[in-house]
């Protein structure tokens, strides 16, 4: 083997290896973390706030409405980013993380927190979030930056209605982007 | 003393009664009024058709709902064991975009042998207050509410604890009071007009 055909070589195995390399750690940023979580690891989330207010989302990739608002959810995480924090609580079955969840939240870029609820009996989860709440889906828990609820919204739901929810939960300004 | 106070404690009275009637939670309609729908193949239904049936089990139903298809093997494992022991099933679509046409279909495809009537304007869904698929009411001859919720505590059967529907059956047919009167459960929101 000559010089040349060694750098050719060289510069073939570097080449070839690099984008290999680069789509693994791209397909790995882009893809959603989704952990399991229990009604009692929910409640210490819940409790645990950082002093910014919360908005917890529950839905399920079999929900329509839940499926039809989740855009103005991602709108909204983004535009307030930093600001207040968003969780998905998924209602489908931890086995369907892979299977269902993580590539409906990757086409829908979905950057906050998701994870899926692991309850044997689903009166302890719907009672810890609301007890007047029948666990229609999709369900909206806002809670202030003391962990107390404020506002609860059942059945699918506008920016605007998101936006007005958590402002009042907060000491927020609506941003450029959200016209309330 | 008391004639001093006494419109002290009538104006306190008063105030506790007015706050406890605001603050009254929201409950379930405890007696529902008759009603008539018609089933897929065009006949009519009356509640008051049922009157003498232990009790009658009203099962709001679609679908296309992943959750309540996920319950038309139980639902129908219900009506065959629970029928012959005098208790009237009815199903209840009241989706707005699910037709007469796909629920004769979807019905003859899951092999549900129970009545399942359509609720157009989702007008009885609105009187029962139900709110998802599936959601179960079993009322007596009164028509009074006997227990209302869901009819196990999971969409996946083999992770079922608690046989909600069914235990209340059973404590109605032995004539004892349900014990578990109200549940709750996810499920596919009813689309109503």
């Amino acid at each position: 083997m000559n010089k040349i055909n060694l750098i050719f070589l060289i510069a073939g195995l570097v080449y070839g290896i690099k984008p290999v390399y680069s789509c693994t750690n791209v397909q790995k940023n882009d893809s959603p973390e989704v952990k399991v979580i229990t009604v009692s690891e929910l409640k210490n989330l819940i409790n645990d706030r950082n002093g910014k207010p919360l908005l917890i989302n529950v839905w399920a990739t079999w929900c329509a409405p839940c499926r039809e608002e989740f855009p103005d959810l991602v709108k909204l995480a983004s535009e307030y980013y930093g600001q207040f924090d968003v969780v998905g609580i998924s209602v489908d079955f931890p086995e369907e993380i892979d299977s269902k969840i993580i590539p409906f939240l990757k086409k829908q870029n979905a950057s906050f927190s998701n994870y899926v609820i692991k309850v044997i009996e689903p009166e302890d989860f719907i009672n810890l979030l609301n007890e007047n709440w029948s666990g229609a889906i999709p369900g909206t828990f806002i809670y202030d930056e003391n962990g107390e609820q404020i506002k609860h919204l059942i059945g699918k739901q506008s920016y605007e209605e998101f936006e007005n929810a958590v402002l009042k939960a907060s000491s927020l300004s609506p941003t450029l982007g959200g016209e309330i | 003393m008391i004639k001093k106070y006494l419109p002290i404690f009538s104006l306190l009275l008063v105030s506790i009664f007015v706050i406890g009637a605001c603050f009254k939670p929201t409950q379930m309609p405890i007696v529902i009024d008759n009603f008539t729908l018609q089933d897929y193949n065009g006949n009519n239904h009356s509640l008051s058709d049922y009157k003498d049936s232990v009790a009658t089990v009203i099962l709001f139903i679609a679908t296309e709902c992943p959750v309540s298809n996920a319950y038309n093997e139980r639902m129908e494992n219900i009506f065959i064991e629970y029928g012959p022991k005098g208790f009237a099933f009815l199903g209840i679509n009241s989706n707005k975009a699910e037709f007469v046409d796909r629920i004769k279909e979807h019905a003859e495809d899951n092999s549900l042998t129970f009545p399942i009537l359509k609720d157009e304007k989702n007008v009885i869904a609105d009187m029962f207050e139900a709110s998802v698929t599936p959601e179960a009411y079993v009322l007596n001859s009164e028509f009074e509410i006997l227990y209302h919720g869901r009819i196990d505590n999971s969409r996946n059967e083999s992770e079922v604890a608690s046989k909600d529907l069914e235990n209340a059956l059973d404590e109605i047919y032995s004539g004892n009071e349900v014990t578990k009167k109200v549940t709750k459960a996810f499920g596919c929101t009813i689309k109503r007009i």
